[in-house]
C-alpha cells in the first residue's frame, strides 16, 4: 500500500512536449482513474509512473520514495497491459509466477503463491493451459493474477478491459471492484471509457492535451464540471453543450445541459421537433432539432410514446443548468 | 477451368520429375554399375547391380577419408549455424528494438553483407595473419560470416511481429536485458529459427569453394570435397563418383525432411497469437 506523488512531471518526445507539468497525489488504497480521449497523454503518463518511459523532468514518489531513476521492478509496482501480454509459450501457472522466478525464489514458494492466486481469481483448473487456450475473460484474469501474485504496493491498469466484449467488461468491472476492496491496494487505472471511470473509480482524474483538466470524485465531476470538456466527457449520453448567441443569452460562453435533467412538458419554452428516437427499455434517448439551440439530446422515459417528427416542448431542470466561462 | 487447373498441374508435375527425381535416378543408377558401364554415363539399367560394393569402396576409399569428412562437415555445421543463431537472434532483436542512431549504420553492414561478394584472397591473409587459415575454427567463424546477415534480417523481420508489451511485461516482472531475451524472447523464435537452421545448415553442409579456398590439407577435408577422390585428369571412377554424391546428398535430404513438418507446425503456431 502507497501513497503517489507526481510532481511537475514533463515528457518530451523529441521537441514535442506531450505532457505539461503534472501535479498529482494518490492517496494510499484509492483507486484513481485516468481518464480523457485518445492522445491526451494518459497512457504515457501510466507508463512514467511504471518505469516503463522515463519522464523528461518532475519527480515521482511512492511511498514518501523518489522511483524517478529506478528500474520498474524497484518501484514495487505491478502493471496489466491492454494486451494482457501473457508469455505464449509459459503455462497459466508459470505466467503467474514468472516475476517470481526470476526472483529466484524456492519453488515450493512459487508454486504457493501461484495457487493462492489461482484461487483468488478462479483460474485454478486453467493451470496447466496455455495463453491461446484461454478465452478473453480468462486471459485477463490470468494477466492480474500476475500482477496480484509479487504482492505489490501500486497497481497500474493500462486499459485493461478494452479488448473484452460488452457483457464480459461489465462483469470484470465488478471483479476488479470487488478485488480492490479486497486488496486494499493503491490502484491506477487509465481508460477512454467514461463508464469504467465512473463505476469503478474513487478518484477519476481527466487528462486533455496532456494537462490535467479536473480531478475529484465521479459525483463531483458529474455534479460540478470545471470546464465544458469535464462537462462533456463525464455523464452518457454527453451533455448538451451551446456556445455563440444562445450561450450569449444566457449570459456565458458556454451554456450546458444534460439530456436527463431536460423535462418534456407542454409548458415548456423550448420548442422543436423528434429527429430520432433511440429505445434502450429503461430510457428513451431523444434527438431533437429544437429552434433556438439547434440539434440536442434528451433523455426520457422508457414508456415514452414519442415518433419521429412529433413536436416537443421542453424545459430544463431548475438548478441543472451549466453555464462556464472562457474556457 | 478445372480442366486448366487438370493441366497445369499435370505439367508442373512432370517438370519437377524432370528437373529433381531424373537426376537423381541417374545418379542412383550410375552408383549401381561397375567402373566400366558406368564410364558410358548413359541412363540404362546396370548390368551387374553392385550397389554395396560400391558403397563399401567409398567408405574405404583413401583410409576411411569419407568419416572424416562427415565429421568435420558437422562440426563445421553444427557450431556455424549455432553461432549464426544465437548471433542472429541477438543483433535482428536490438535492431527492431533498440532505436538509435546507429541502427542505420548497422543496418548498412547487414545488407553490405548480404550484397558484397566476399574477396578470397584478402580473406586468406586475414585468416593467416591472425592464425585462423586451415583450421577448423577459422572455417566456423567464415561460415558464421557469410550467413550471419541473411540470419539476422529473418530474425529482426519475425521480431516485428512480437509485441513490444511482452518485453515490457519482463521487465516490470523483474526481468534483466539478458533474461528478457533468453526467457521470453528466444522461445518465440522457434519457428524462425528452425528456417534458419534448415536453411544455413545445408547450405553450409553443401558448401564446396570455402572449404576448398579456406581449409586444405588432407585432415580438413569436408564432405564435398571428397568428390575430388574419385575424379582426376586421367582416372575417372564415375560409380563411386555417383556412390559418393549420393553419400554426401542424404544428411541434407534428412535434415529438410525431418524438419518440413517443424517448420509447417512451427508457422502455424507463429501464426495465431497466444
Amino acid at each position: 500500500m502507497a501513497r503517489v506523488e507526481l510532481h511537475d512531471i514533463r515528457k518530451s518526445f523529441g521537441k514535442v512536449e506531450v505532457i505539461h507539468g503534472i501535479d498529482l497525489t494518490i492517496e494510499d488504497g484509492e483507486f484513481c482513474v485516468f481518464v480523457g480521449p485518445s492522445g491526451c497523454g494518459k497512457s504515457t503518463l501510466l507508463r512514467i509512473i511504471s518505469g516503463l518511459e522515463e519522464q523528461t523532468s518532475g519527480r515521482i514518489e511512492i511511498d514518501g520514495r523518489d522511483v524517478g531513476n529506478l528500474e520498474p521492478v524497484e518501484r514495487d509496482i505491478a502493471m496489466v497491459f491492454q494486451s494482457y501480454a501473457l508469455y505464449p509459450h509459459l503455462t497459466v501457472g508459470e505466467n503467474i509466477g514468472f516475476g517470481l522466478s526470476l526472483a529466484r525464489k524456492p519453488k515450493a514458494e512459487i508454486a504457493e503463491a501461484v495457487n493462492r492466486v489461482a484461487e483468488t481469481l478462479q483460474l485454478g483448473h486453467l493451470l496447466d493451459r496455455r495463453p491461446k487456450e484461454l478465452s478473453g475473460g480468462q486471459r485477463q484474469r490470468v494477466a492480474i493474477g500476475r500482477a496480484i501474485v509479487r504482492d505489490p504496493k501500486v497497481f497500474l491498469f493500462d486499459e485493461p478491459l478494452s479488448n473484452l466484449d460488452a457483457a464480459l467488461r461489465s462483469q470484470m468491472r465488478i471483479e476488479l471492484t470487488d478485488l480492490h476492496a479486497q486488496l486494499g491496494s493503491t490502484m491506477i487505472y487509465v481508460t477512454h471509457d467514461q463508464v469504467e471511470a465512473m463505476t469503478m473509480a474513487d478518484k477519476i482524474v481527466v487528462l486533455k492535451d496532456g494537462a490535467i483538466e479536473q480531478v475529484g470524485t465521479p459525483m463531483e465531476l458529474y455534479d460540478k464540471p470545471a470546464t465544458p470538456f469535464v462537462a462533456g466527457f463525464i455523464g452518457s449520453p454527453k451533455m448538451n453543450l451551446f456556445d455563440g448567441d444562445v450561450a450569449a443569452q444566457k449570459g456565458c460562453e458556454v451554456y450546458g445541459i444534460r439530456p436527463e435533467h431536460i423535462r418534456l412538458t407542454d409548458d415548456g419554452d423550448w420548442h422543436g421537433r423528434v429527429r430520432l428516437v433511440e429505445r434502450l427499455g429503461a430510457d428513451t434517448i431523444v434527438h431533437a432539432e429544437m429552434e433556438t439551440f439547434g440539434p440536442m439530446i434528451i433523455r426520457t422515459d422508457g414508456q415514452s410514446e414519442l415518433r419521429e417528427g412529433r413536436e416537443i416542448r421542453a424545459a430544463p431542470m431548475p438548478e441543472r443548468e451549466f453555464r462556464f466561462g472562457k474556457s | 477451368m478445372k480442366r486448366r487447373q487438370y493441366v497445369i498441374g499435370i505439367t508442373a508435375l512432370a517438370a519437377t520429375f524432370v528437373i529433381f527425381v531424373l537426376p537423381f535416378i541417374f545418379i542412383l543408377l550410375n552408383a549401381s554399375k561397375t567402373s566400366q558401364d558406368s564410364a558410358a554415363l548413359d541412363f540404362s539399367l546396370p548390368d551387374r547391380w553392385v550397389f554395396f560394393e560400391n558403397l563399401i569402396a567409398v567408405v574405404q576409399a583413401r583410409d576411411y577419408i569419407l568419416l572424416l569428412a562427415y565429421w568435420n562437415s558437422t562440426l563445421i555445421t553444427v557450431c556455424s549455424v549455432a553461432l549464426m543463431v544465437i548471433f542472429g537472434a541477438m543483433v535482428g532483436y536490438i535492431l527492431q528494438r533498440r532505436h538509435s542512431a546507429w541502427n542505420k549504420v548497422i543496418f548498412g553492414f547487414v545488407l553490405a553483407g548480404l550484397m558484397i561478394p566476399p574477396a578470397v584472397v584478402p580473406t586468406i591473409w586475414l585468416l593467416q595473419q591472425i592464425g585462423l587459415f586451415k583450421t577448423i575454427h577459422g572455417m566456423i567463424l567464415i561460415q558464421c560470416a557469410y550467413g550471419l546477415s541473411f540470419s539476422v534480417l529473418l530474425f529482426r523481420q519475425f521480431i516485428g511481429t512480437i509485441p513490444r508489451d511482452l518485453d515490457e511485461a519482463a521487465r516490470i516482472d523483474g526481468a534483466s536485458p539478458l533474461q528478457i531475451f533468453f526467457r521470453v524472447i528466444l522461445p518465440l523464435l522457434k519457428p524462425v529459427t528452425v528456417t534458419v537452421i534448415v536453411v544455413q545448415s545445408i547450405t553450409v553442409f553443401n558448401d564446396f569453394t570455402h572449404p576448398l579456398y579456406y581449409l586444405p590439407g588432407r585432415e580438413n577435408v569436408t564432405v564435398q570435397l571428397t568428390l575430388y577422390n574419385f575424379q582426376s585428369q586421367f582416372v575417372s571412377q564415375m560409380n563411386l563418383l555417383f556412390m559418393n554424391i549420393l553419400l554426401v546428398t542424404i544428411p541434407p535430404l534428412i535434415v529438410f525432411l525431418f524438419f518440413n513438418r517443424q517448420i509447417v507446425a512451427g508457422m502455424t503456431a507463429g501464426a495465431v497469437k497466444g
